[in-house]
């Protein structure tokens, strides 16, 4: 856990520096004297202490000694990548072949193998969201009719 | 009273109403039943569909599948030994041990019931505490309701999870998260980047959705989280009346704890059910029975669980403070349906309150119905294989992003929030710190900036108020508190709380 910490201190110091950054940019406000950016203001302030706590901790040793357990970061990063993939391509394919082809995909990452199975459910909960989603609730989602 | 009683009544018996609630129940159950998916987070799931319905519906329906979750978390509890819900964890040991003595019906049955018993005298708590509770809120000015939202923060991050300092930045987080969009007080755009889509903020059900739901899914990938199947068939087996009569203490003990954790934000039903069990067994003439099948080893947990979907609900009405993650997941639906919760709430919109009062009668009646109903279906998700289940959760999750305004922006963040909740529950961060700040924010700077325009600046207008000087002092007691308890811990050699309880709780 020291490392994550180490880590995370630094990026969290990060978020607050763009976060404080960021508020620079707001416009200022007249209708009371504290302002727009205030509260940012404070919240990144409250965020860097917080973080360069977590830090002194860690390098102090006094962080939680036991390490998370072992993850399939890699499985983790592989359904992300596909998931980034659709969201990027879903607008311009439309969601009836965009979404099949995802779930596929992710069946496929997760381990499946038998063509049968993976090819109804990519088509079946495709053809449920877009029943429920698509037709019931009148969602026009991306290349489809939408509702009647 | 009697007439809005009479009001609420009239919107929940409405057939649409009735039906939604039913398929909320349903929902709940089958969500529950699967390990990982809790209450709260079949919640979130359901959240899209709830857009176009009167904010009446959306709201019991929503409540219906807490309602639901609770039961359907003791099905895989008893059954395979993996609680479906962190309300279900204790129930467990016993509900296993008599699953395993062949006695897997009676104690399905005894958490069924129990469970509507608890769910039942929950209602009528909350209608007790929060009608009498919504006239104190009336007092309530805006450094009032500032200092309640930042106790209401101080108590989450502090007491749900283990390191305070990690607590603390996920409150901060929510609350960074919660200013982007327009400023509460003179509408300047903050932190949109240049973005139109982002002018009104981050959608509180993107932000749920990711922070509960998706970051589950990956969590359940990554740390390749799997259980037993459930093998043979089951029918669940009414208790008689005699042998309820035999459980009325457990039962008893389950609605105390329940009501004291309703009203404390806390774990949404974890941690009473875990309190309910060990003074279940302090008080039972047979506590030798305890941890060998003792059918009010199930009922007194299961009890608790149940009533605390009702009496979660008192800080939120009444206050606007969700104290547990699913009371927050009703503080969206609310928010998505322009209702601010509060004394006023119970003025204005008296059927969406009172609808929501005898609206969560009738889902624990249907949940006694549906809980004989929907075990078959329940096990045969729960036997679903891994992959084929978190694809079709992961679609439903897109697509609801999706048509929350019909626009990707939603499904960008739910993906983000969704990393970020995956990193934050990994390395002991306090999700739910986090979207408490998220859905408070608004609110909590509001009020500060109101009072201090009031009171022209002057900053003392938060110590010299009664009120809103208790709650920050309770604030700052609060976050005091787990140092001194740690340092007199260390002194003495204490060994930590089983960290496995406050784990769940925090999820």
């Amino acid at each position: 856990m020291r490392r994550a910490d180490l880590v995370a201190g630094m990026l969290l110091l990060a978020v607050a520096a763009v976060y404080f950054h960021q508020s620079l940019f707001i416009a200022r406000g007249f209708a009371d004297r504290l302002g727009p950016a205030f509260v940012p203001r404070l919240l990144a302030g409250a965020l860097a202490v917080l973080a360069l706590a977590l830090l002194v901790r860690a390098v102090g040793g006094r962080s939680e000694a036991t390490p998370p357990p072992e993850a399939r970061t890699g499985l983790l990063v592989v359904v992300l990548a596909l998931l980034v993939g659709y969201a990027l391509l879903m607008p311009k394919v439309g969601f009836l072949w965009a979404t099949p082809v995802l779930l596929a995909a992710v069946l496929l990452a997760l381990g499946v193998r038998e063509p049968l199975p993976i090819a109804l459910t990519a088509v079946g909960v495709t053809a449920a969201l877009y029943g429920v989603f698509g037709r019931l609730l009148g969602v026009l989602l991306p290349g489809t009719p939408g509702r009647l | 009273m009697l007439e809005r009683f009479a009001l609420g009544a009239q919107v929940a018996l409405h057939p649409q109403a009735l039906l939604m609630t039913l398929l909320g129940v349903a929902w709940g159950i089958l969500g529950g039943a699967l390990p990982g998916i809790s209450g709260s987070i079949a919640m979130a799931l359901l959240l899209p569909f709830t857009f176009g319905m009167d904010p009446a519906v959306a709201l019991m329906m929503l409540a219906g599948v807490y309602v639901g979750a609770m039961y359907g978390g003791s099905i895989t509890a008893i059954l395979v030994s993996t609680p479906g819900t962190p309300g279900s964890a204790i129930t467990v040991v016993d509900g296993y041990a008599l699953h395993q003595k062949g006695e897997s019906g009676k104690a399905l049955g005894v958490s069924l019931v129990t469970g509507t018993v608890g769910g039942i005298a929950g209602v009528a708590i909350l209608v007790a505490f929060a009608v009498p509770l919504s006239r104190v809120a009336l007092a309530f000015g805006p450094p009032e309701y500032f200092a309640f939202g930042v106790f209401g923060l101080a108590l989450i991050s502090s007491f749900v999870g283990r390191d305070l300092v990690k607590g603390a930045i996920s409150a901060i987080l929510g609350l960074m998260l919660a200013t982007v969009g327009t400023d509460p007080f003179t509408g300047t755009p903050r932190f949109t980047f240049g973005s139109v889509d982002l002018v009104g903020g981050v959608a509180a059900a993107a932000g749920m959705i990711g922070l509960f739901a998706v970051s589950e899914i990956f969590y359940q990938i990554a740390e390749g989280v799997d259980w037993e199947r459930i093998r043979g068939r089951y029918t669940t087996k009414l208790p008689s009346l005699v042998e309820l009569w035999r459980l009325r203490v457990a039962t008893f003990i389950g609605i105390v704890f329940g009501t004291i954790e309703g009203l404390l934000p806390g774990g949404g039903g974890a941690i009473a059910s875990f309190i309910a069990y060990n003074e279940a067994k302090r008080w039972s003439k047979h506590p030798e029975e305890f941890g060998r099948g003792s059918l009010e080893g199930v009922a007194a947990p299961e009890t608790a669980n149940n009533v605390v979907t009702a009496t979660a609900l008192i800080p939120l009405l009444t206050f606007g403070i969700p104290g547990s993650n699913s009371a927050a997941i009703l503080l969206a639906g609310m928010m998505l349906h322009g209702l601010q919760p509060g004394p006023a709430l119970f003025d204005r919109t008296p059927h969406v309150v009172y609808g929501l009062f005898v609206g969560l009668l009738v889902a624990n009646l249907f949940m006694l119905v549906l809980g004989l109903l929907a075990l078959r279906p329940s096990i045969a998700l729960v036997n679903v294989r891994r992959p084929f289940l978190l694809s079709a959760i992961l679609g439903l999750v897109l697509v609801g992003a999706y048509s929350i305004n019909n626009s990707m922006v939603e499904v960008w963040i739910v993906l983000l929030t969704g990393v970020v909740g995956y990193l934050m529950r990994r390395y002991g961060y306090n999700v739910l710190a986090m979207v408490l700040g998220f859905v408070l924010g608004f609110m909590v700077e509001a009020n500060l900036r109101r009072s201090l325009l009031i009171s022209l600046g002057d900053p003392w207008v938060f110590f010299t108020r009664p009120i809103s000087a208790l709650l920050l002092a309770l604030a700052v007691l609060t976050f005091a508190w787990p140092i001194v308890r740690r340092v007199r811990e260390d002194r003495r050699g204490v060994p930590k709380l089983a960290p496995e309880l406050t784990h769940r709780a925090a999820r």
